[in-house]
């Protein structure tokens, strides 16, 4: 009708027109991102990938291309034994883990155990301390000559020997099985809290008691979540460090972290065998957590009905105080004790086992914290520093990357998101050991390797799946109309981003955040592999004083580290809330 | 209830509080073998409290609950029976399909409960699926039905073990308008084939009109009114009834005395004008002089646009267009008289304009003087 | 701001194709609306009303076609043309409110303004005006959490209109309220939009809605535009039987014209029991002699009556009669066929009893089947 009146734009060239409208400013943030996430992630599995088919000459001079190496995983003397051990030490944290988990979050969710919404909190302390140090305490506690708990045994009830060896393969499952049963306790509590009522009262009006309602309807219903939980624990302990290196590694049994650990930094370091046994523990967990991701987890029930629910809540009578006994019992033993004893050892110039109050002294906490001191011990100091840094630092600039990735995930159509999905997943399927191997053979010859960058790119590459997590819950429950809305009102994408999404994200911006400060700030087995003098953390700081120094020394630093991982709980729970962590 | 035999459920003096909120008070009902008993009400009005009350999901503070011959629940005399134990059937609002099972053992699920053989379970469980038309998708995984199917699924659940009465909780809430009409006369058409005894709750006054033999109305834990739907349609005992059932226009006024079987009344038009006088029916309960409120029901008011001659329509109205509003089948206009808005349905080759003179008529008995 | 065009064409959609993977949501449609009008798209989820509303508002690309909103072009990937939404000058309003939880009423209504760089002063005024516009006014400083659903919507409309834009979009706007507040703010949205006489494009589902708030309708199915016209032609004078079924209920009974007698009048003839049944009535565009119709009669205007009046009813049984207070619902079989019919409930029908029923041929129409 009135074509002749066309608009002045036209008359560009119609490639310019189609080129300007590509080049939007969400296009080019997502393709530069896309490249950064898809760099970190891959290269590093890439490259030990093909370093395991490098086998070092028996000089250690030379490398030749074959399956060498993965012939040594079963004719080494110790290696098919370090298997053996995980797999004993993950099964049975597993299954203690479960037991915990499961029970306590049934006990807080569904009945009317005394003071449950107080005690939650402090169960959930151990998910955020370091199992590391939690082996150190109860090393205090329950080794044979000097534990606290044998020496109390023989001195107040007159045992004869010990009551306990802690320095066994049997301690790294008790280790292990209280400080991950939070884990599963997560995955389980939000189905059992949001579980609608009606499904267990129309099971109840059609004549089922509550015992078989339980069993047909309650437990099935959370059995993706326990299956999950348990997974995820399976997978953690078989990556674990620092239990095993503390606990078992010393007695003679060696674990496959042990193992890939001596062989990237100790007396017969191998790379190449080292990132081949990597290969077979990363093979083993990309597994399950791929049959969790791809089986489990969209099974989960609760999340077909999605509402929120006033679950039922179970009169236990006088049972009830059982319950409480019991959810009591596991935060002393998780918690208290361990911390109490860290407090007593480190007051104490030298351990014997022994409680001497006239020797008590805060010496030790001077050598290991007040690094302007002549008899500062430098690896406790350089650690302190630098885990800050990292801890600042990387969760700022991986909060950033998780925000970009997460809006792409479920704010963008275009291409590649769903490989950016995929990549923002892998990572979790990688043991930190693992990782740690593969950003060690990739840049070990380049400028970042012995700086702060190769632990804080590792570290983010790692971990930045868990922040965009806490931040895509978020944003899947906030409508995409509330952005569409802004760019109707005639904002760019980059306002709508910083004026609109940021602030209705920033909850789970936060959250995250604090979550990765904990998560960095306690830090071992990337730091372990990664590290030279001068680029210790906090960890690998506790890690020299067990190793050379005393362990009242180790105690000190590592109150101070779970000081420190204390109020960033306490400031995580005041700005992320009780649903925050539940799966 | 002429029609029934005997009672099957009856509820007396029931009493439920939620802290210092009372949610069910002094609630007394008889429920006759086979009948089909809807509680109405808007939300918050103890409906529900009640319904699970019976249930044995809550437990009231007072009163007694009997099923059949047997005491379910009675403070007093420290009886409480376990839902399971009361032997009926619940439709929830969420259908509550166990989404970890079949549409098959779901179904089956009371039966199996109840320990009945493997060949009474297929017996009657298949016949159940075939009532509710899903003996097709018995291997299906309940989640993988709509939500007609779901609610279809919780339905033959409830019934398979024939229990003595099934209670629905607002089991329509959740399916859109088509699906809702449809499952409606469903479940009327399975109540009348089953013959079995069933207590509805909805805030829905259209589908308690069409589903019940008796309509319970209740508001702020108290019940309002009991009767079948035509009763309480066309004589609400209070304004709150007449005005959630269907659409009423309601005018304050005030009774001047009886003439035969009508009630004069008074209605102030405000602004000075004279009161109106007119006559309708009702006005049970309201003393000569006292104030009543009138009742007209759109579909009963006659719309002139010219002053109707003759005297056959006793009460007329003066007033003026407001508004109309175009619904397909009808106009919905709205009329100023005096001080009053009044709503009236008209057919729609009707031309009116906002602001446009018109009178209304309407006959004595259908007008309706509520006590206030 | 823009001028108007020649033609009076202000918002014009040309040839407007959207596929969605392998389906074309929205298959070649064109339409055009004067300035100042209100249309709506109507149709069932999936004809792509929202496709076409979310075109025109650049939310997303499309596949080819033409949007032009008074001299703009919006859209055109013949000439690589695409206007991002912000560029576009548009309100809209969403089925969830979309307003942002962490700004207060006034926050949220003055943010177009803020993006348009309005100077302050100028923002209060035109705030406070359209605030008091919407019902508002008390509402300016509570967070937009603390507001209930139709107060959010009030809201939404409000931020929409403030920047006084070229179009108004609303998409299902009302579809989360329920149903007194529906029916409340359909008069209240259609008051605003004639006060400030906005372009508008209404996109729903609900006919009634579309029906009392529209200057024009279109409605659509499967990506195709079937009718477009005012209210009252769409319900009374439906082209087919798509239209017919879709707004309203009808009773649609297969039959073939048998006779034109004037232009638009005519006798079709349908057949009960084997025995052929004239029935005059109106006839639809394209229907002619001898071609298949389907006669279209709406319950209200079928009069069921106990006596066979003028010996040319239909007579039937009544299946069901359903109290619903103002009316009641009938079922009245006749032959194969179900009629639904409303009947007034002062006239106590009850299942069972024979009946017959009369058409008037005024409200009678044959449409293409």
């Amino acid at each position: 009708m009135s074509t002749e009146t066309l608009p002045r734009t036209v008359e560009r060239s119609l490639w310019a027109n189609r080129l300007r409208s590509l080049l939007t400013q969400e296009n080019i943030v997502t393709i530069i991102v896309s490249l950064i996430v898809g760099a970190a992630v891959i290269l590093p599995l890439i490259t030990l990938f093909i370093s395991s088919f490098k086998v070092l000459d028996p000089l250690g001079w030379d490398t030749t291309w074959g399956f060498g190496n993965y012939v040594t995983l079963f004719t080494d003397r110790i290696i098919p034994k370090a298997f053996v051990n995980t797999l004993i030490i993950s099964s049975g944290s597993t299954i203690l883990a479960t037991v915990l988990g499961v029970s306590l979050a049934w006990i807080n969710a569904r009945t009317n155990c005394p003071g449950r919404d107080y005690l939650e909190p402090y169960n959930l302390i151990p998910f955020f301390l370091s199992p590391f140090i939690g082996a150190i305490a109860w090393h205090n506690l329950g080794e044979p000559q000097t534990g606290l708990l044998n020496v109390w045994a023989r001195e107040i009830f007159g045992f004869e020997g010990a009551l306990m060896n802690i320095d066994t393969i049997w301690g790294v499952v008790w280790v292990t099985g209280i400080f991950f049963a939070p884990l599963v306790y997560l995955f389980v509590v939000g189905s059992l809290r949001r579980m609608d009522p009606s499904l267990e009262d129309s099971a109840r009006t059609t004549g089922a008691g509550l015992v078989r309602t339980t069993m047909t309807v309650t437990l099935p219903l959370v059995m993706p979540g326990i299956l999950s939980g348990a997974i995820i624990v399976f997978v953690t302990s078989a990556g674990e460090f620092g239990v095993p290196f503390k606990l078992s590694a010393p007695y003679g049994w060696e674990t496959l972290t042990t193992q890939i650990f001596s062989k990237a930094v100790g007396d017969d370091a191998n790379h190449f065998l080292g990132a081949t046994m990597a290969m077979s523990l990363g093979i083993i967990t990309v597994f399950l957590i791929w049959i969790q991701q791809r089986y489990i987890a969209p099974r989960s029930f609760t999340t077909v009905t999605g509402k929120g629910f006033r679950p039922n809540v179970l009169d236990l009578g006088q049972w009830r105080w059982v319950a409480f006994g019991y959810n009591l019992s596991f935060i002393f033993v998780a918690v208290i004790l361990p911390i109490a004893c860290l407090i007593i050892v480190s007051l104490h110039p030298v351990w014997t086992g022994k409680i001497v109050p006239e020797a008590m002294t805060f010496n030790n906490y001077v050598k290991t914290l007040f690094f302007w001191r002549e008899d500062s011990i430098q690896a406790a100091t350089n650690g302190i520093v630098n885990s800050l840094i990292l801890a600042f630092g990387g969760s700022t600039i991986a909060m950033v990357m998780a925000l970009v990735v997460s809006y792409m995930i479920h704010r963008t159509k275009g291409f590649g998101v769903r490989l950016l999905d995929f990549l923002s997943v892998v990572p979790i399927g990688f043991p930190g050991i693992v990782l740690a191997m593969g950003v060690l053979v990739t840049y070990i010859q380049t400028p970042i390797y012995a700086t702060l960058w190769i632990l804080m790119l590792a570290y983010i590459t790692r971990f930045f799946p868990y922040g965009q997590r806490n931040i895509s819950a978020i944003m899947m429950a906030i409508s995409e109309e509330l952005d569409q809305s802004s760019r109707m009102a005639g904002a760019s994408w980059f306002t709508t981003l910083w004026r609109i999404t940021i602030p209705l994200l920033k909850p789970g911006i936060f959250a995250g955040w604090i979550l990765l400060f904990i998560i960095f700030l306690r830090e071992l087995s990337i730091s372990i592999i990664l590290f030279s003098t001068g680029t210790e953390t906090l960890s690998v700081g506790v890690y020299y004083l067990t190793n050379f120094e005393n362990e009242p020394l180790t105690a000190a630093l590592s109150m101070a580290q779970t000081v420190v991982l204390l109020i960033a709980i306490y400031v995580f729970r005041r700005v992320a809330g009780r649903e925050a962590l539940t799966a | 209830m002429t029609d029934f035999l005997k009672p099957m459920v009856e509820i007396e003096h029931l009493h439920k509080t939620f802290g210092p909120e009372t949610a069910v008070k002094d609630f007394n009902l008889s429920i006759a073998e086979g009948e089909f008993v809807t509680l109405l009400g808007p939300s918050g009005c103890g409906k529900t409290t009640t319904l699970r009350c019976i249930a044995g999901l809550e437990r009231p503070e007072s009163g007694e609950i009997r099923i059949g011959d047997e005491i379910v629940v009675s403070p007093e005399k420290d009886i409480y029976l376990f839902p399971e134990h009361r032997n009926i059937g619940m439709v929830f609002q969420s259908y509550a399909v166990w989404p970890h099972m079949t549409v098959f053992d779901n179904v089956a699920y009371g039966l199996r409960v109840r320990r009945a053989s493997s060949a009474v379970i297929k017996k009657q469980t298949t016949r159940a699926l075939e009532l509710v038309g899903l003996d097709q998708l018995a291997e299906r995984y309940a989640t993988k039905l709509s939500g007609g199917q779901r609610q279809r699924v919780a339905l033959a659940r409830a019934i398979v073990y024939e229990p003595k009465v099934i209670l629905f909780d607002e089991p329509l809430s959740n399916l859109d308008a088509k699906l809702r009409e449809q499952m409606r006369d469903e479940i009327v058409r399975l109540q009348k084939e089953v013959g079995i005894t069933s207590v509805f709750v909805t805030h829905d006054q259209s589908e308690a009109l069409v589903m019940s033999d008796r309509v319970v109305v209740m508001d702020k834990a108290v019940i309002q009114q009991i009767g079948d739907p035509q009763t309480i349609y066309a004589n609400p005992v209070n304004a709150f009834v007449a005005n959630f059932i269907g659409v009423t226009s309601l005018l304050e006024g005030a009774l001047l005395g009886r003439t035969g079987e009508y009630c004069d009344m008074e209605i102030e038009l405000g602004n000075g004008q004279a009161p109106l006088r007119i006559q309708a029916v009702g006005g049970d309960g309201a003393e000569q002089g006292s104030s009543v409120i009138l009742s007209l029901r759109p579909e009963d008011i006659t719309l002139h646009t010219e002053a109707p001659s003759g005297t056959s329509y006793g009460n007329l109205l003066e007033g003026s267009v407001i508004d109309t509003v175009y619904l397909g089948s009808f106009l919905e206009c709205r009329i100023q008289v005096g001080s009053h808005e009044i709503g009236i349905q008209i057919d729609h080759f009707e031309q009116l304009e906002p602001g446009q003179k018109v009178f209304l008529t309407f006959q004595p008995n259908h007008g309706l003087a509520l006590a206030s | 701001m823009d001028s108007e065009t020649q033609s009076g064409t202000y918002l014009e959609v040309q040839n407007l194709v959207k596929w969605f993977g392998d389906d074309p949501a929205v298959d070649n449609i064109s339409f055009g609306i004067p300035k100042g009008a209100f249309l709506t798209l109507l149709g069932p989820s999936g004809c792509g009303k929202t496709t076409t509303l979310m075109s025109i508002a650049g939310l997303h690309s499309i596949d080819s076609g033409r949007i032009r909103v008074g001299d703009v072009v919006y859209t055109s990937p013949k000439e690589g043309l695409f206007l991002p939404p912000e560029k576009r000058d548009i309100g809209m309003v969403f089925q969830s409110y979309a307003i942002w939880p962490h700004m207060t009423v006034t926050q949220n209504v003055a943010y177009p303004l803020e993006i348009r760089k309005v100077p302050q002063s100028e923002i209060d005024d035109r705030v406070a005006d359209v605030l008091e516009l919407v019902g508002l006014t008390d509402m300016a400083e509570k967070m937009a959490t603390q507001l209930s659903g139709g107060q959010q919507q009030r809201a939404s409309l409000a931020r929409a209109i403030v920047a006084q834009p070229r179009l108004l979009l609303f998409d299902e706007p009302l579809s989360n309220l329920d149903l007194k507040l529906r029916e409340q703010m359909r008069v209240e949205l259609k008051r605003i939009q004639n006060e400030v006489g906005i372009t508008s494009i209404y996109v729903t589902h609900d006919q009634s809605e579309a029906l009392v708030m529209s200057d024009e309708i279109i409605v659509m199915s499967k990506g195709h535009i079937e009718q477009r016209g005012g209210p009252l032609e769409i319900y009374s004078r439906p082209v087919n039987e798509y239209v017919s079924n879709f707004i309203g209920v009808a009773n649609l009974i297969k039959g073939r014209v048998t006779q034109v007698t004037e232009p638009g009048r005519g006798t079709v003839q349908i057949t009960d029991h084997g025995k052929d049944i004239q029935v005059a009535c109106n006839l639809g565009p394209g229907i002619s002699e001898g071609s298949d119709a389907v006669l279209s009669v709406r319950p209200e205007n079928v009069h069921a009556e106990r006596e066979n009046g003028d010996g040319a009813s239909l007579e039937g049984e009544v299946l069901q009669a359903i109290f619903l207070g103002s009316h009641v619902d009938c079922r009245v079989q006749w032959g194969d066929f179900e009629w639904k019919v409303i009947a007034h409930p002062r006239a106590h029908l009850k299942a069972g009893e024979k009946v017959y029923l009369r058409l008037d041929p005024e409200h009678t129409l044959a449409v293409q089947p």
